[in-house]
């Protein structure tokens, strides 16, 4: 280990780096051991060795972007990393820079994100959105439109700017749905910015969850309810629904804006009927379907049996035993 | 360099393909090695973008036994082409010649059902590799290597494997990952993380030694859990790291195996949240991560996801008996619905989201919640025997093993993904766990063997195995079962409980 970048410089000779223990000093054979490359053993001897000292400085810095750019899935180095930005007081500009092109080259690492979360909750650095982080976000999303860590990270920069009625927000997610309406991570996204818990409610899926004061039943619905902006979802539910009937995720975002309403599904009995015809046997959506069947549980029971029994045996039969669950909870 | 003392073993490289496991820290290594199966894997892309008359691959006919679902695409099809069709048409063409086994890529032999028998051998084999060394590659498994461990034991116990044979191994492994603040990291000089100590505590219960249990200082782990509790009643993973429902599992994991006190320590900060115990909050941080679709996000406002529907059921089964703590932080039509559509056919298998395509491991994530759900449907057990009413499966158990068997199995050992996926430790250890969820019932019992009343519950599940005239597989691919919620054997689940509640634990 003589040998190596760090070991040659005189920059760190002040260093005793400290050797990987892998555990086979016992005499038994570590699991799963990694043939590390020389370079990467060297540079993590070097980072637990300025790790344990809780050193900050430019060249330890340096020494996290060493080891990121040889292993990014190495969490460690990322908190390591956010320290040590902070207590030097680094432009945190160029750091989400330096960090946009490390994401867009590993489009599913998980540290990438919270590590931008940590730099954006500064409110001494951001006290308002940067002008070009919607841009990058969407540049993100062009690579993989329902990349899990990135939505995470857009719903937290909403709810910590406060940006739920910003229209550049809506906009986003309406060209997301408009270049595939199937994708359920902006519904979701938007159902958030709709009818999400604001200002100083807890961070939630739905209102009013997590509370003493209701029940899980009570949960998605609002106490204060804008009619206006329900029918206007509930439209833009219905024209997404007509160009691709059987796609989930209008459906059942139509059923979350009836629920934050405390309106039920009885009222889009119409609609929901136009894609079942059970005489002719043209059934254009099996979430219409259910969606009747869901109209019918309550009073009309035999209708209802007939829907659920329509699923079960042509159009969604492997969700069966479901199904058969839901025909025995109907009241005839 | 090699950096294990003796000489190095000559291994395959399972790991050329491992995607973002939900709970690990790691990526996918860049690198591929395995170019032998990338060509053997190789199919043409016969489907149509057109958007009339999409057709599928293979029009050749079904092996005998396999019913017409399995072998047609769905009944509704929207003409409208957009990428998430794209996607799906492709999974369907790669996985019809598989269902129908009609593919040469498939072992066999087929039974009467048209189902392909578990190639078992293959992959106890592939499994004993992958806990040997690896090439300079894959050195993005470095903060991973918890979880390899767990992973390569949990398959192995799966398939009838005795691992206490390596428990020397594994405790030669686990120590150095040990941090005396508390916890265990990825490896040596790594921070501690909640999801390589709930590897390393598993680890340690599946070889089942007193020199394993020993290993772990306890007094330091709580102190470190008292320091990822929130003020909203959530963990986080690490110190400085996020907070989501994966840190949630795998603490209640950890404090109710290691029999930890539930006092919150008198330093930390949650104290100034109001919060006595480490288990405050706990339960109302998860029902806000519910989503309006019914499913359960990482965190709460998030898309509904699989794999955390399965931490947060989880959790909530450790806290109390489900029935009670599901149903109160849960909204449950909505829960069964979304859980209920992650079932596809043809493709038999399950997908952890809306729209998404499915994935082998949520053979557990999904197919692992099930049997929480049913538990809080069927209510308080009222003997130490299976309950004699109960609410019965909910999903397809032959859709879900046909996927496993027919399209998992990579023909040279491992299990994946989906067809055309190289197969890796993980999938190898998720699917096999929810294929033996698949053949077995899960039921709880009034009785738990803990002297300790905290979590008692959790410690009273028993299963038995499924009917012959149950199963499309046969009696030769049984495996043992898994505890639902600690996915280990129920009684190394329940020997390392009892051993820690027989160690004095000073605050």
């Amino acid at each position: 280990m003589a040998e190596g970048k760090y070991a040659n410089d005189p920059e760190w000779e002040s260093i005793t780096p400290i050797q990987l223990d892998d555990g086979s000093d016992s005499g038994a054979m570590p699991l799963a051991s990694i043939a590390y490359p020389s370079e990467y053993l060297e540079a993590t001897s070097y980072l637990r060795a300025v790790m344990a000292a809780n050193e900050m400085s430019e060249r330890a810095l340096r020494l996290t972007e060493d080891v990121i750019s040889l292993n990014p899935a190495h969490y460690t180095v990322w908190i390591y990393r956010a320290k040590i930005l902070f207590a030097l007081e680094k432009d945190l500009l160029e750091e989400l820079e330096w960090l946009n092109g490390v994401s867009l080259k590993y489009l599913k690492n998980y540290q990438i994100w919270h590590h931008r979360q940590v730099l954006m909750a500064s409110k001494a650095h951001f006290p308002t959105i940067p002008t070009k982080e919607l841009d990058f976000l969407m540049e993100m999303f062009a690579q993989d439109s329902k990349n899990y860590h990135v939505w995470t990270y857009r719903h937290w920069l909403i709810r910590h700017f406060k940006l739920w009625d910003l229209p550049r927000e809506l906009e986003d997610v309406e060209s997301l749905i408009k270049a595939d309406v199937r994708n359920n991570s902006a519904w979701n996204h938007r159902y958030m910015l709709r009818f999400g818990p604001r200002e100083d409610a807890p961070a939630a899926g739905m209102a009013n969850a997590g509370s003493a004061l209701s029940t899980a039943d009570e949960k998605g619905v609002l106490t204060v309810v804008d009619e206006d902006l329900v029918d206007f979802e509930l439209e833009f539910a219905k024209a997404q629904i007509v160009r691709a009937p059987e796609n989930r995720s209008p459906w059942w975002y139509a059923r979350g804006v009836l629920r934050a309403a405390g309106r039920g599904v009885g009222e889009w009995e119409g609609f929901a009927g136009k894609f079942v015809d059970t005489h002719s046997g043209d059934v254009r959506s099996s979430h219409a379907v259910e969606w009747l069947a869901d109209v019918y549980a309550s009073g009309e029971g035999v209708k209802a049996v007939e829907m659920f029994t329509l699923l079960k045996e042509k159009y969604d039969p492997i969700r069966k035993n479901y199904w058969d669950y839901r025909i025995q909870q109907v009241v005839v | 360099m090699p950096t294990v003392a003796g000489k190095r073993r000559n291994v395959r490289f399972p790991f050329a393909h491992l995607k973002t496991a939900p709970l690990t820290t790691a990526q996918k290594p860049q690198k591929q090695t395995q170019k032998q199966n990338q060509n053997q894997e190789k199919r043409p892309d016969t489907r149509s973008t057109s958007s009339q008359g999409r057709k599928m691959a293979s029009q050749a006919a079904p092996h005998p036994g396999t019913p017409a679902l399995f072998t047609q695409p769905p009944p509704i099809r929207d003409p409208l082409v957009t990428e998430t069709t794209d996607l799906q048409d492709a999974t369907l063409s790669k996985c019809l010649p598989f269902l129908k086994g009609t593919s040469d890529l498939q072992k066999g032999p087929f039974n009467a059902s048209g189902v392909p028998a578990l190639q078992r051998d293959d992959h106890v084999e592939y499994l004993y590799d992958s806990l040997e060394d690896y090439p300079a590659g894959f050195v993005a498994m470095d903060s991973s290597r918890p979880w390899m461990i767990y992973w390569g034991l949990a398959g192995l116990t799966l398939l009838g494997e005795d691992v206490s044979r390596v428990h020397q191994r594994v405790i030669a492994s686990i120590r150095p990952m040990q941090n005396p603040t508390g916890g265990f990291g990825g490896g040596h000089g790594q921070i501690s993380h909640l999801a390589s100590s709930y590897a390393a505590v598993l680890s340690l219960a599946m070889v089942g030694s007193s020199d394993a249990f020993a290993l772990v200082d306890r007094q330091a782990m709580w102190q470190w859990l008292g320091r990822l509790k929130q003020a909203d009643g959530g963990f986080r993973v690490c110190e400085g790291g996020e907070e989501d429902v994966r840190g949630a599992y795998c603490a209640s994991v950890i404090i109710s195996l290691l029999n930890l006190p539930l006092d919150l320590p008198p330093t930390s900060e949650a104290r100034l949240a109001g919060f006595d115990n480490l288990t405050d909050g706990l339960g109302e941080y998860l029902s806000r991560c519910q989503s309006f679709e019914g499913g359960i996000s990482g965190s709460p406002g998030v898309e509904a996801h699989g794999a955390y529907a399965f931490c947060a059921l989880a959790c909530l089964s450790i806290l109390g008996p489900p029935e009670n703590t599901i149903a109160k932080h849960m909204n449950l039509p909505l829960l069964l619905s979304w859980l209920s559509a992650r079932q596809y056919a043809p493709e038999g298998g399950f997908s952890g989201r809306t729209n998404k395509l499915v994935d082998g491991c949520y053979s557990h994530w999904v197919g692992g919640c099930w049997p929480l759900l049913q538990s809080a449907l069927d209510g308080k057990p009222q003997s130490a025997s299976a309950p004699s009413t109960t609410v019965g499966s909910l999903f397809s158990r032959e859709g879900l093993d046909r996927y496993i068997l027919a399209c998992c199995q990579h023909p040279q050992g491992g299990l994946r993904d989906k067809p055309g996926k190289h197969a890796d430790a993980y999938h190898t250890c998720y699917v096999l766990t929810g294929l033996s969820a698949t053949q077995h019932h899960h039921y709880r019992t009034d009785s738990s063997p803990c002297a300790n009343k905290n979590f008692s519950s959790a410690f009273s599940w028993r299963s038995k195995p499924t009917s012959a005239d149950e199963n499309v597989f046969e009696k030769s691919d049984r495996l043992t079962a898994f505890h639902p919620i600690y996915v280990i054997p129920h009684q190394a689940a329940e020997k390392m409980r009892l051993w820690y509640e027989a160690e004095p634990f000073a605050t």
